[in-house]
C-alpha cells in the first residue's frame, strides 16, 4: 500500500497535475467567496473543462476545487453574515460576532487555519478510513441514522444562543418547512397547495442566503457609517498561529468528527459540523463566551467542515452514494472514464485513491494557506459601510440563489424568508435550528418511516449504536437539572443564554426580544403548527405522519414561548410610550413616526422597522424589475437608485459601481456556469 | 418600447424618496445629477433588456448540412449528477463533438417536480432549430404514462434523436431464506422489498413482483437504490434490484461470497417485440422464463401485455434526446445519423462502455417509429397499472 501511496505523491510532480490541482484550488477559492455557489458550482464550472484530460488531471483538479470551497466560504459567513451553505452558518455563530467586534482578521485566521488542519486530518482519515468504512457503514442502519438527525437538530437547538424553548420553536418551524414538498415515503405533495414550484420543496440556498443573507442586509443597511470598533490584531500572523496552536486539541477532535460524520451517507455532512460545535460547547468549563466570539466556537466546526468533504469521498467512491450533489458530479466523471465505485475500487484503482487523497491534503493546506495571508484585505471589507455594500451584496446574493433551481420563484421565497429572518433575528430567535431543521427534515422523515416499517415494534430503540445516541442527546440535559437542582443555578453552566445582558449598542440581534413583537413571533409560530396540524389531516397515513409530530411538537414549544411572552401582550407601564397600536403582521410596517421623547430603545427599534421595511420593498421592486427586465437590466436601475438615496453615495461611486457590477453581470455566465435570469421583456 | 420605459421609471421612483434623514450624515445628491444617473442607467437597462437579446442570439443555421457556429443547448430536467445527468452529459459531448461544424454544448439542469417542471418547460418554449435538446429518463416517462395531472407534455409531438437503454436484475439475501426463484411464493413471511417510489422506475419491478405472485411486502422511502443495497447487506431489506452499471460493483461481490442470490432479470424488449434475456446477464433467465419455471405456463397473457409495454418505456428506451416537432427534417437527420455513426464507432464504444452500461445508442431510421410505437401506451394498460398502484400500494393519481 506505501507503494502505492508514494507513486501517487511521486506522480503529483508531473508538473501538469500540479498546474490542474492550482486550477481547481484557484476556482474553489474564487467560487466559495460568493455565497450560493459552493461545491456545486466550483464542480459544475470544472467539469466541462476536465472533458477530454487524463483521468488523474480531471482528478486532481476536481479535488482541488472541493477540498477548499468550505475554507473560502467562510469569508461571506464571517465577514457578512451570509452564510451559503448550511455547514458555514455554524461558523458564523461565533465568527461573524468576533468580527463584528472589530475582529474579523483574527476570526478568519483562526477560521482559515483550522480549515488547513481539517483538510490535512481528513485525508489521513480517509486513508486510514478506507479498510473501516464498510463495517462502519453497515453497522448504521435506518435507526441509527434516524438518531442522528434527531441529534442535529436538537444540538442545534440548544447550542445556539437564546432560550432553550426559542431554539426548539426555530428548530420545529425549520422542520415544516422542510416538509414541504414532496413526501419521501409515499411521493405525495404536502404543504405546495397545488403548486409544482413548491412540490421540489425550498431551495436551500434561497433559505440559508434569506434567513441570514438577506435578513442581515435589512437590519444592518441602515448603517452608512462603519460602527465597528476597529480592533486590530498586533503581532502579525505570529500571534494568530499561536492563539490557533492553543486550541489544537479542538482542531483535532472536530476533525476527527467530521471524517466520522462524512462516512455516513446521507445525513454526515450536515450533522458533523453541528456535532463538532456540540461538542466544542459541551467540553468547555466556561461556556459563556459561545456565540458572543468565542474563537473555540470557530475551530472545530471549522476543522470539521473540511474534514467532512473528506469522509464523504469514501461513501461516494466505495458504495456509489455520493453525499452531496459535488461528489455525485465528481462520480459521473469517474463513470465517464470507465471507473466504477464499488468496493474493489480500491484494490483495482489503489493509485488514484492515493492520488485523490494527496491531492486533498496538498489542496487543503494551499487553499488555507492563500486565504491566511489574504486575511487582511479581506478584513478590511468590514470597513465598507454596510449601506454601500448592500446592494452589489443583494444582487450577489440573488443571483447565487437562483442557480439551484433556475426559478425566480426561489428568489421571492428568499425574500419572504428574509422577513422571517429578520424577525427571528430581532426577537432573539436563534435562526441556526431553523435552517439545521430545514436541512435535516426529509433525512429524518426517511430514517423514521424506514425504521417503523423494518423493523418490529419499539425493538430498535435498544440497539447500541441508538442508546448511545440517545444518551449523548439525554445526557446534557439531565446534567442541566441535576445542577439546576443542586443550586448551582446560572454560575456555571448556562452562563452563554444571557442574551438581554447584552452591550447595547446598535446590534439588531434580540433587540426585540420581550416586546410585543416578540408575543406576535411566539403568537404565528402557534398559527402556523395549528394549521400545519390541520392542513397534514388530509394526508394520507403514512405521509401525515411526521408533519402531524412536527407540527404537534412545535405546537407545544410554540405555546409554552407564547405563555412566557404573555406578559409583553399588552404595553407595560413604563413602555407605555407607544401610542398607537402597531400592525400584528410584519409584512406591512406603517412608517408612523412619532416624535416623543421616548425611551430610546423604542426609538430605536422604530427606526430599524422602518428600515426593514423599507429595504425588503426595495428587494421585492427589484424582482419585479427582474421580472420586466432581466437581471441586468434590473441591476443598472435599482443599484444606482439605492445607492444615490438609500446610502447617499456619491454620485461617482455610485455611477463606478453600477458599471463595475453591470460588467460582471455580464461577463459572468461565460466565466462561471452562472445564469440570469431572464425578464418578461426579453 | 416607451411605454415599458415609464413603467421602470414609475416602479423606480416609487422606492425613490429619501429615507429620514435621522442623524447627520452626507446630504442627499442633487436631484438633477441623481436623476440624470438613474435616467441614463434607465435607458441601458432598456437597451440591454430589448436590444441586447437579439444581438446576442442571432438566429440560427441549422438546416444547411452543419452546425457551424452555433451552440446546442442540452435540457436536463434533473438535477446535476444524477445518472440521467452523467449519460445525458457524456453522450450530447460526444454528439456534438462529431455533428458537421462542431456546435458548442451549453447543458442545463432545470430540475422541478422530478423532471416534470423543466420537460414541461421545454415544451412551451423550446427553439425549433434543432438547437434545444431535450433529455428524457424513466422519472419522467412514468408520470407522462400515468397521466399525472402535472404532466404538460406529450412525448408523441416530440421527435427522438437517439435512445439508449439499460437492463435490471433482481436480487435477494440469502440469509433470508431465499437459494432461488421457488423461495419468492408460498412463504411463511414475505420478502421485504426496499423502494424508492412506486411511480418511478421500480414501477416496472413490482409489475415483475405481480406478474409472478411473489409474496412481496414494499416499502418505500429510500434515498437511491445504493442505500438500498446497503439496507439489504444490513439485512434491513431481503430482496432488491440493481441496474446494469452498478450491479457489477453492487452485487457480484455479494454473490461471491454467499450473502445474495440473482433471481431474475427485468429482460429486454427485442424488435419483434418479445421479452428476451438481457444481453449483459445472458444466464440470468427473465421473469417470463421464471414464470414458466414456477406455474409450468406462460403469464396471463393481459397482464404479459402490460409488463411488456412499461419494460420497454422504462428499460429498453430507457433514456433518449428529443427535439421539438416542427425542428427541420435536415437538423433532425443530421444530428441521428450523426448519432448512428457515432454509436457505430469502436472508439466510442470503448469509451463509452461505462456510461451506456454496455447497451448500444440506438438511433436507426426506424427509431422514431419504435419509440413512437412504445410510447403509445394503450388504455387498458394504464388502466392495469393505475390499478395495481390503487389495490396493493395505495397510491392514487388524481
Amino acid at each position: 500500500m506505501t507503494d502505492a501511496a508514494f507513486s501517487a505523491l511521486a506522480s503529483l510532480a508531473d508538473p501538469s497535475l500540479l498546474v490542474m490541482l492550482a486550477v481547481g484550488v484557484v476556482a474553489g477559492l474564487v467560487i466559495g467567496l460568493i455565497p450560493g455557489l459552493g461545491g456545486t458550482g466550483a464542480v459544475a464550472i470544472l467539469l466541462p473543462v476536465t472533458f477530454g484530460m487524463e483521468p488523474e488531471q480531471a482528478l486532481a483538479m476536481l479535488i482541488g476545487a472541493l477540498a477548499v470551497v468550505h475554507t473560502s466560504d467562510t469569508v461571506a459567513a464571517v465577514l457578512l453574515g451570509a452564510p451559503g451553505s448550511a455547514s458555514a452558518s455554524v461558523t458564523m455563530l461565533d465568527g461573524y460576532s468576533m468580527a463584528r467586534q472589530g475582529q474579523a482578521k483574527r476570526a478568519l485566521s483562526l477560521a482559515f487555519l483550522s480549515s488547513m488542519a481539517g483538510g490535512l486530518i481528513g485525508a489521513v482519515g480517509l486513508t486510514v478510513a478506507i479498510p473501516l468504512a464498510r463495517p462502519l457503514v453497515l453497522s448504521f442502519g435506518s435507526p441509527e441514522l434516524f438518531m442522528l438527525t434527531i441529534l442535529g437538530v436538537s444540538l442545534a437547538a440548544v447550542l445556539s444562543r437564546g432560550n432553550v424553548v426559542k431554539g426548539l420553536t426555530a428548530g420545529f418551524l425549520g422542520l415544516l418547512l422542510g416538509l414541504v414538498g414532496t413526501s419521501p415515503t409515499t411521493a405525495e405533495e404536502r404543504f405546495s397547495f397545488g403548486s409544482l414550484f413548491l412540490s421540489d420543496g425550498v431551495s436551500l440556498v434561497a433559505v440559508a442566503l434569506g434567513i441570514f443573507g438577506l435578513a442581515e442586509i435589512a437590519s444592518r443597511v441602515g448603517q452608512r457609517r462603519v460602527t465597528e470598533r476597529p480592533v486590530e490584531l498586533t503581532g502579525g500572523w505570529g500571534s494568530g498561529i499561536r492563539e490557533w496552536l492553543t486550541h489544537w486539541t479542538q482542531v483535532v477532535r472536530g476533525a476527527l468528527i467530521g471524517i466520522w460524520a462524512g462516512v455516513l451517507p446521507g445525513v454526515g455532512a450536515t450533522a458533523g459540523t453541528w456535532l463538532a460545535y456540540g461538542q466544542a460547547v459541551a467540553t468547555a468549563k466556561d461556556k459563556r463566551k459561545f456565540g458572543k466570539g468565542d474563537p473555540r466556537g470557530i475551530v472545530g466546526p471549522e476543522s470539521a467542515n473540511n474534514s467532512v468533504e473528506a469522509g464523504d469521498l469514501i461513501p461516494t467512491f466505495l458504495f456509489g452514494i455520493p453525499g452531496g450533489v459535488p461528489s455525485a458530479m465528481l462520480l459521473g466523471m469517474l463513470l465517464t472514464y470507465g471507473i466504477q465505485p464499488g468496493p474493489a475500487i480500491v484494490t483495482e484503482h489503489l493509485d488514484l485513491m492515493y492520488l485523490i487523497i494527496w491531492a486533498f491534503a496538498i489542496a487543503s493546506v494551499v487553499g488555507a494557506f492563500l486565504c491566511f495571508m489574504a486575511t487582511p484585505s479581506l478584513a478590511k471589507l468590514t470597513k465598507v459601510p454596510f449601506a454601500v455594500l448592500g446592494p452589489g451584496l443583494l444582487v450577489v446574493m440573488l443571483l447565487g440563489a437562483y442557480q439551484e433551481g433556475g426559478q425566480l420563484g426561489d428568489l421571492w421565497v428568499m425574500v419572504v424568508l428574509g422577513v422571517v429572518g429578520f424577525f427571528l433575528k430581532a426577537t432573539g430567535m436563534p435562526r441556526a435550528p431553523f435552517l439545521i431543521g430545514f436541512v435535516l427534515a426529509i433525512p429524518m422523515e426517511r430514517y423514521y418511516y424506514l425504521t417503523t416499517s423494518l423493523y418490529d415494534g419499539a425493538g430498535w430503540m435498544a440497539r447500541p449504536g441508538v442508546l448511545v445516541f440517545a444518551a449523548l442527546l439525554v445526557g446534557p440535559l439531565l446534567w442541566a437539572l441535576v445542577k439546576k437542582v443542586r443550586g448551582a443555578y446560572g454560575a456555571v453552566d448556562d452562563g452563554h443564554r444571557s442574551e438581554l445582558e447584552e452591550l447595547p449598542g446598535e446590534d439588531l440581534e434580540g433587540s426585540m426580544a420581550g416586546t410585543r413583537w416578540s408575543f406576535t413571533v411566539a403568537l404565528v409560530a402557534v398559527l402556523l403548527f395549528v394549521g400545519a396540524l390541520w392542513v397534514s389531516g388530509s394526508f394520507s397515513e403514512e405521509a401525515q405522519l411526521m408533519p402531524r409530530l412536527v407540527s404537534f411538537c412545535g405546537l407545544v414549544a410554540a405555546g409554552t414561548l407564547l405563555w412566557q411572552e404573555r406578559r409583553n401582550a399588552r404595553p407595560r407601564p413604563p413602555a407605555a410610550a407607544e401610542p398607537e397600536p402597531l400592525p400584528s403582521s410584519g409584512s406591512t410596517v406603517v412608517a408612523s413616526r412619532v416624535d416623543t421623547a421616548a425611551d430610546p430603545r423604542v426609538e430605536a427599534r422604530r427606526r430599524d422597522l422602518v428600515i426593514a421595511g423599507r429595504t425588503f420593498a426595495a428587494m421585492a421592486t427589484f424582482l419585479v424589475l427582474v421580472a420586466l427586465g432581466g437581471y441586468l437590466a434590473a441591476t443598472l436601475v435599482f443599484v444606482p437608485v439605492f445607492l444615490l438615496y438609500a446610502a447617499r453615495a456619491r454620485p461617482r461611486t455610485a455611477v463606478v459601481y453600477t458599471l463595475v457590477l453591470g460588467l460582471v453581470l455580464l461577463s459572468l455566465p461565460s466565466l462561471l456556469p452562472v445564469d440570469l435570469p431572464m425578464g418578461w421583456l426579453q | 418600447m416607451t411605454q415599458h420605459v415609464h413603467d421602470e421609471d414609475v416602479v423606480t421612483t416609487g422606492d425613490g424618496p429619501a429615507p429620514p434623514a435621522a442623524e447627520p450624515d452626507r446630504p442627499a445628491p442633487s436631484p438633477r445629477v441623481a436623476g440624470t444617473i438613474v435616467a441614463c442607467f434607465t435607458a441601458l437597462a432598456v437597451g440591454v433588456s430589448v436590444l441586447g437579446g437579439d444581438l446576442l442570439n442571432p438566429p440560427a443555421s441549422t438546416a444547411d448540412g452543419d452546425y457551424e457556429g452555433e451552440t446546442v443547448e442540452l435540457m436536463i430536467p434533473l438535477a446535476e449528477g444524477g445518472g440521467t445527468d452523467t449519460w445525458a452529459r457524456f453522450v450530447s459531448a460526444e454528439l456534438t463533438e462529431a455533428v458537421p461544424g462542431s456546435p458548442g454544448l451549453a447543458p442545463e439542469n432545470d430540475d422541478g417536480g422530478e423532471g416534470i417542471l423543466g420537460t414541461n418547460h421545454f415544451m412551451s418554449s423550446a427553439r425549433t432549430d434543432g438547437t434545444e435538446v431535450l433529455v428524457s429518463t424513466a422519472s419522467t416517462v412514468v408520470p407522462y404514462l400515468l397521466d399525472v395531472p402535472a404532466v404538460r407534455y406529450d412525448f408523441s409531438q416530440l421527435r427522438p434523436i437517439l435512445a439508449n437503454g439499460t437492463g435490471a436484475v433482481v436480487y435477494a439475501r440469502t440469509g433470508a431464506g431465499v437459494k432461488g426463484v421457488e423461495d419468492l411464493v408460498d412463504r411463511d413471511k414475505p420478502l421485504v422489498f426496499g423502494g424508492i417510489a412506486a411511480t418511478g422506475l421500480d414501477l416496472t419491478t413490482l409489475l415483475a413482483f405481480d406478474l409472478l405472485d411473489a409474496d412481496i411486502d414494499s416499502t418505500f422511502g429510500f434515498e437511491g437504490r445504493g442505500p438500498v443495497n446497503l439496507a439489504l447487506q444490513r439485512g434491513e431489506v431481503d430482496i432488491d434490484y440493481q441496474t446494469t452499471s452498478s450491479y457489477g460493483p453492487a452485487v457480484d461481490p455479494l454473490v461471491e461470497d454467499g450473502t445474495a442470490v440473482p433471481l431474475f432479470s427485468l429482460g429486454q424488449v427485442d424488435e419483434g417485440g418479445e421479452i428476451v434475456r438481457d444481453p449483459n446477464f445472458p444466464e440470468i433467465p427473465t421473469v417470463v422464463e421464471v414464470h414458466e419455471k414456477l406455474y409450468g405456463e406462460q403469464p396471463d397473457a393481459d397482464a404479459l401485455a402490460t409488463y411488456r409495454s412499461i419494460l420497454a418505456l422504462t428499460y429498453t428506451y430507457q433514456k433518449a434526446l428529443w427535439v421539438p416537432e416542427e425542428t427541420p427534417d435536415e437538423a433532425v437527420e443530421l444530428l441521428r445519423s450523426t448519432a448512428e455513426e457515432l454509436g457505430a464507432d469502436p472508439a466510442f464504444q470503448k469509451s463509452a462502455a461505462e456510461v451506456l452500461g454496455g447497451y448500444p445508442i440506438d438511433a436507426s431510421p426506424d427509431l422514431a417509429e419504435r419509440i413512437g410505437e412504445a410510447y403509445r401506451v394503450d388504455d387498458d394498460v394504464r388502466e392495469d397499472v393505475l390499478e395495481l398502484l390503487e389495490s396493493d400500494y395505495d397510491i392514487t393519481i388524481d
